[in-house]
């Protein structure tokens, strides 16, 4: 069936049946053409429109003209290959990039402020978190989702110091004061400079010896036999600066100096901040570096913490860390749902540094051959981030609890706390008793043990504790000669008379209610008669247990017969496994 | 388009006719087709054009031992710069032979390659062999305390002598 | 030699340098410029490119709706992953931590790296969903028939290394996301011993740990996993693909090109004038097969009215379609980034950690039995869609969309039963529980047999074989076998993506998730 043969037609009408290859032209130019335009865009995006490129060409706009014509737009990086470091800040903070320099007045392009490391032997990331390898804003910042190190926002950049430094023997907050007063009182500041501070006077005129900065002098060290050169200088000086302003300071003074001077490192506001925890006792309830209670999390990495893990549900506004963890502070339980936390009554300073404090619990993935000296001395050589004076260890772990000077502590929803300062106590309590008590805590209540298995204490360290219990409160123990154990009495009537004078403080059982537990195993194997006998006929000033020698509007006086069969029926619960 | 091209083969009933050839919309479709393929291809290439090198900062800290002679090579572990301390202060000529790249070995008369038998001079000349350039001196600069900072990516005129 | 001047030999250099374009030209292609139509066929054939295709090509197939371009689109998404992952391979690095490190370098430094990550991911999404639906296709015009059964098995094997490919290019970014996915998929591997475990001889006979050793070498994610499917994502399964492609297109070929109902010219009514197929009166190669078949010649006189050009007919629609995916992944890829969550963390998993869209559906099913919904499933889903081909051997209703007794209102009826009773089934198990909820003591075997996602196939299968009965017919119990399948994969993949929180439980929205 041969075709007839078509007549030749020059062009083919638009729409024939059968002729799909129409529209697949249309299909494929417009296909091409849409192509094309989202290269284009994504060209353009690419080589312009990137976040770094608009702020280089800025920086270029704000530079000199010699330096704008040799200035290089391009990705500039700190890569340190021994710490896996690959930091890409320096490609739009380019002040504190390599080579290149500051532009005044904008802080973009600002140089870095004056620390002791070369960035470019760290780089960034490991201090001020972030996303080192990000090169747009948002990214590196590391304020997207899926970014677990965000950002340490600016006013908390001394926290970056936590990730490599263990500072060491930083005192409590009132010390650290002492320290800063008698800096300002012994006109140290004439012609030192500590903290960007003083140093304006300078001893010898031009040509003497300027006075040493000394606001890095914990990290550098300085020469031990400086009080008795000063002395020196002081008494050779017939007058100027060394007559003036330099005096003779009593020993225990130069200590406090001292401990403050140790604890110049460049970062006083984080010092001032771990000051603060060392004086709230939050080691009461959590670990930190292997120290401190176990109510509460470890809070030894609590400053990494993953806002992409973080519940923000009971925090209004600002859906940041920093606003996070100081919400919490305001109101624990409201932020994390379940808390046992209390709401501590803080001030908004307080607040403040303690969320700058938070943010130093972090640590660095460097290998330990990087770690700075601080911490090789504190996780190899067991060296303390507190100072181990009596009344630092107290501040740092005790208070939280026990309240600031030791009066007790009352917090909705639980127990009262004892006052542990409270002179009748501390009179009748004996060394060993105390001591026994933190070692040993109070198994099932509040007070863990602080030995140095469980709390992480050491044996000289409860002691100091115990010392300055007793220096503090200028109480010592009473003498007691009679054995730990001689009281006899008749049980049942001993039982008979808790139920009517002490279950309602003490619990039916000695568990414990308004009063301390009395049926706690520690407490009665370390607890001697006559500290039974004695608390229970003269009581607690201060507290509502009462001197039951003395008769009351509710009861008659107890007899001293009759307080040795309570304490006959209180032994009973020893006995019992 | 000729019809009367070369290659084409005689019209014969096999071919009755030439197609049309006036098909403004096919041609533009396949030039805009060709076009977004070729731009496509043109971005593809870019990519693998590194836009940040991997290696690190060629800058590097190094303390100089205090036995070292004039005229004797320091080359600090790892690194490819021969240290001279000399009366009027200290210099670094990097040892990465200017030929091909090789490293070469500090002698007490100049430098000696071992890849293809460049000679240099103790200031980096070269003396024999294939090598087109001397080898270059590097930037030094003192960090205070017996020690110099040395930047492998930044060379200085020879003859840069830096007191420490 | 010695006749010419040497002046003449220069003279011949020159001019045959100057020829040279002209010949490299000429001699690049085998066939002069494409001017007439037999010119235009030699430029098929002629190319080694394109000579996988027919010289012509019947009008029937050009039509948009008999295929919608599908196979191409999958092919032309293929190509396109072909080539960004060729490029992304400059920087990849494939080892636990540098590999996540090495795609925020493609993301925030290499230059269109972040471009390129995204066209491979979408395209990679783009591919899938093609396959799905150039199954669907090729299932609902019935053309899986004779003499087309093989191809529909290689066209399954093709889909099951689309997905294979997928998978393993899930793990490579290792961040959470692919920690976790692949953690799951690996279990799913092993769960074979949720029946040797429940007969007590995973000790001596143990398919599911060698399946999961195998995957992953090793008990766990780790770097020797990384490296083994980085092999398979960027060596093994391309080159399983590529070769079961180019069967697949030669097999299209041999077996006459697509399907098309019988009376396909008819309907299409006669050519245009200017796509007039010449046929030649004096056939010249066709007499050649008669060197090797027994029988009656090929029809000779008997002219290819159907067909039209391959080129340029064919070719501008395959162009055209490969420019519409070139497109379509281009604009997801400037709208959307590909995902990259934080740092595989194998201490914290993703809750809920979410394999690909794709797989949820499965997913769904794992979490009912992981044997029966990861394994047992699948593989009677597969053997059911092979066998389709060989079960129903009807001849009506081939290459028309939804042929065959009832069409397309039995494909609307079995989509209907198909989603209700998947969506039916799912209600129930999320509302009341299943066995073990009722009875903790429940044995896991009778778990594994009998659980939402069993119960579903029985129910397909049993509904199939009711609509042959009913309908005398076996492409009606395929089209509602087919469908059912299909629904109850769109029903499982949409719970598994959008109404699954953490611990898999049912969420009416991801706002109402808790949160962690």
């Amino acid at each position: 069936m041969p075709a007839p043969h078509p007549s030749p037609s020059a062009t083919p009408p638009r729409s024939a049946r059968g002729v799909t290859s129409h529209a697949n032209k249309i299909l494929l130019l417009v296909s091409s053409l849409a192509t094309l335009v989202v290269l284009g865009w994504a060209a353009l995006e690419e080589n312009l429109l990137r976040d770094w490129r608009v702020i280089q060409r800025n920086y270029a706009a704000a530079l000199p003209p010699d330096a704008k014509a040799s200035f290089n737009p391009q990705l500039r990086q700190i890569i340190v290959p021994a710490l896996r470091t690959t930091d890409r800040c320096v490609t739009c903070h380019l002040g504190m990039a390599p080579g290149e320099q500051v532009v005044p007045g904008q802080r973009l392009f600002a140089a870095h402020p004056p620390i002791p490391h070369d960035p470019g032997e760290f780089g960034c990331v490991v201090c001020h978190g972030g996303q080192g390898l990000a090169s747009e804003t948002a990214d590196a910042h590391g304020t997207v989702p899926h970014w677990p190190e965000p950002l340490v926002p600016r006013r908390y950049a001394q926290a970056g110091c936590g990730s490599c430094h263990t500072h060491l023997r930083v005192p409590n907050l009132e010390q650290l004061r002492l320290g800063q007063a008698l800096l300002e009182r012994y006109d140290c500041l004439a012609c030192h400079a500590v903290d960007g501070r003083g140093g304006t006077l300078r001893p010898g005129g031009a040509a003497g010896l300027p006075a040493p900065d000394l606001t890095l002098v914990g990290a550098r060290g300085y020469d031990p036999g400086w009080y008795a050169g000063h002395l020196r200088s002081h008494a050779a000086a017939a007058a100027g600066p060394w007559r003036t302003s330099f005096r003779p300071i009593p020993d225990d003074e130069r200590g406090a100096l001292a401990a403050f001077l140790d604890s110049r490192v460049g970062a006083p506001q984080l010092i001032e901040a771990k000051a603060l925890f060392h004086s709230l006792g939050c080691r009461g309830c959590h670990k930190v570096g292997g120290v401190g209670g176990d109510d509460g999390p470890d809070l030894t990495i609590a400053g990494q913490r993953d806002p992409g893990q973080t519940s923000f549900a009971g925090v209004p506004g600002e859906r940041s860390l920093a606003h996070w963890f100081a919400e919490h502070f305001r109101n624990p339980s409201a932020v994390v749902a379940g808390s046992q936390m209390p709401a501590m009554g803080l001030s908004e300073e307080e607040i403040d540094a303690l969320v700058l404090f938070t943010f130093s619990l972090r640590r660095s993935p460097f290998p330990e051959a990087y770690w700075p000296r601080d911490r090789i001395r504190s996780e190899r050589f067991g060296e303390r981030e507190f100072a181990t004076d009596g009344a630092t260890l107290y501040g740092t772990f005790c208070a939280a609890c026990h309240g600031r000077s030791g009066e007790g502590m009352r917090y909705p929803g639980m127990t009262p706390f004892p006052a542990i300062a409270n002179p009748d106590f501390l009179a009748l309590a004996s060394d060993e008793f105390l001591t026994a008590a933190i070692t040993r805590g109070r198994p099932g209540r509040r007070m863990p043990a602080w030995g140095v298995g469980e709390g992480g204490l050491r044996p000289a360290e409860i002691a100091t504790l115990v010392n300055w219990l007793r220096k503090s409160s200028g109480v010592q123990p009473e003498r007691d000669p009679r054995p730990p154990r001689w009281v006899r009495g008749e049980r049942s009537e001993g039982e008979r008379l808790y139920r009517a004078a002490c279950s309602g403080c003490h619990g039916p059982a000695g568990e414990g209610a308004e009063g301390p537990a009395l049926a706690n195993p520690v407490f009665l194997s370390t607890a001697s008669d006559t500290y039974l006998v004695e608390t229970i006929a003269r009581g607690r000033r201060g507290t509502t247990m009462e001197g039951f020698t003395r008769p009351s509007p509710t009861r008659r006086a107890l007899a001293s017969y009759e307080i040795h069969t309570i304490v006959a029926f209180i032994r009973t619960w020893e006995a019992k496994p | 388009m000729s019809t009367a091209h070369p290659s084409l083969p005689r019209r014969s009933r096999l071919d009755p006719e030439p197609v049309a050839r006036r098909d403004f919309l096919g041609l533009a479709a396949l030039w805009s087709a060709a076009a977004a393929l070729g731009f496509a291809a043109l971005g593809a290439l870019r990519l693998p054009k590194a836009a940040v090198l991997p290696s690190p900062s060629k800058k590097f800290r190094v303390h100089l031992p205090e036995s070292l002679a004039p005229g004797e090579a320091y080359v600090p572990p790892g690194r490819s710069v021969a240290l001279f301390k000399g009366a009027d202060g200290v210099f670094a000529i990097s040892t990465v032979c200017t030929h091909l790249g090789c490293i070469v070995k500090p002698t007490p008369h100049g430098f000696d390659c071992p890849c293809h038998g460049s000679r240099f001079a103790p200031d980096g000349s070269v003396v024999r062999g294939p090598a087109p350039a001397p080898l270059p001196w590097l930037a030094v600069t003192s960090a205070g305390g017996g020690s110099v900072i040395v930047d492998e990516g930044a060379s200085v005129p020879p003859g840069t002598k830096v007191a420490v | 030699m010695s006749a010419r001047s040497s002046d003449d030999g220069l003279a011949r250099l020159w001019a045959n340098l100057r020829a040279a374009p002209r010949r490299l030209r000429e001699t690049m292609f085998r066939s002069g410029p494409p001017v007439s139509d037999r010119a235009r066929s030699s430029f098929i054939f002629g190319n080694v490119f394109l000579h996988l295709h027919p010289a012509r090509v019947h009008r029937w197939s050009l039509r948009w709706a008999t295929t919608w371009g599908l196979g191409m689109i999958a092919l032309s998404a293929f190509l396109v992953t072909l080539v960004t992952g060729v490029l992304l391979m400059f920087y990849y690095k494939p080892y636990p931590d540098v590999a996540y490190e090495s795609i925020k370098n493609i993301h925030f430094v290499v230059p269109t790296g972040r471009f390129m990550r995204n066209i491979h991911r979408w395209a990679a999404h783009v591919m899938v969903i093609a396959v799905l639906a150039h199954m669907a296709r090729v299932f609902f015009t019935a053309a899986y028939r004779r003499p087309r059964e093989f191809n529909w098995l290689i066209g399954m094997g093709l889909l099951v290394t689309t997905l294979g490919l997928s998978f393993s290019g899930y793990l490579l970014p290792w961040d959470q996301l692919a920690y976790w996915a692949i953690t799951i998929g690996a279990n799913i591997a092993q769960s074979p011993r949720e029946i040797t475990d429940a007969l007590g001889i995973t000790a001596s006979f143990d398919p599911g740990g060698l399946q999961k050793l195998l995957l992953l070498g090793s008990d766990e994610v780790g770097e020797e996993a990384l490296i083994r499917f980085y092999l398979f994502h960027v060596m093994l399964l391309p080159l399983i693909l590529v070769a079961l492609l180019a069967v697949h297109f030669w097999r299209i070929r041999k077996d006459g090109g697509l399907a098309r109902p019988a009376d396909a010219e008819a309907r299409l009514g006669p050519p245009h004038p200017a796509t007039y197929p010449v046929f030649t009166e004096a056939p010249q190669k066709t007499y050649h097969l008669a060197a090797v078949v027994r029988g009656r010649t090929p029809a000779v006189g008997n002219g290819p009215e159907g067909t039209v050009p391959a080129m340029p007919h064919l070719l501008y629609g395959e162009l055209a379609l490969f420019m519409l995916t070139v497109g379509i992944c281009l604009v997801l890829s400037v709208l959307f980034d590909a995902p990259l969550k934080e740092l595989a963390n194998p201490a914290v998993p993703e809750n809920p950690a979410k394999a690909p869209w794709y797989f949820l559906g499965l997913q769904e099913l794992v979490s009912f039995s992981a044997f029966m919904g990861g394994i047992g499933i699948p593989t009677m889903v597969l053997i059911g869609l092979g066998l389709i081909p060989y079960l129903d051997r009807e001849e009506a209703g081939t290459g028309e969309w939804f042929g065959g007794p009832g069409g397309g209102a039995l494909v609307g009826r079995a989509a209907v039963f198909g989603l209700t009773t998947a969506v039916a089934l799912e209600a129930l198990a999320i509302h009341f529980g299943w066995l073990r909820q009722w009875w903790p003591e429940v044995p896991q075997l009778l778990i594994t047999a009998f659980n939402p996602g069993t119960v579903l196939t029985a129910i397909y299968a049993a509904y199939s074989l009711w609509l042959v009965r009913r309908h005398n017919s076996t492409r009606a119990g395929a089209l509602g076998l087919f469908t059912c399948f299909l629904a109850g994969f769109v029903v499982l993949t949409v719970i598994g993506t959008y109404f699954r929180g953490p611990n898999w439980e049912f969420y009416w929205s991801p706002t109402h998730w808790p949160g962690h």
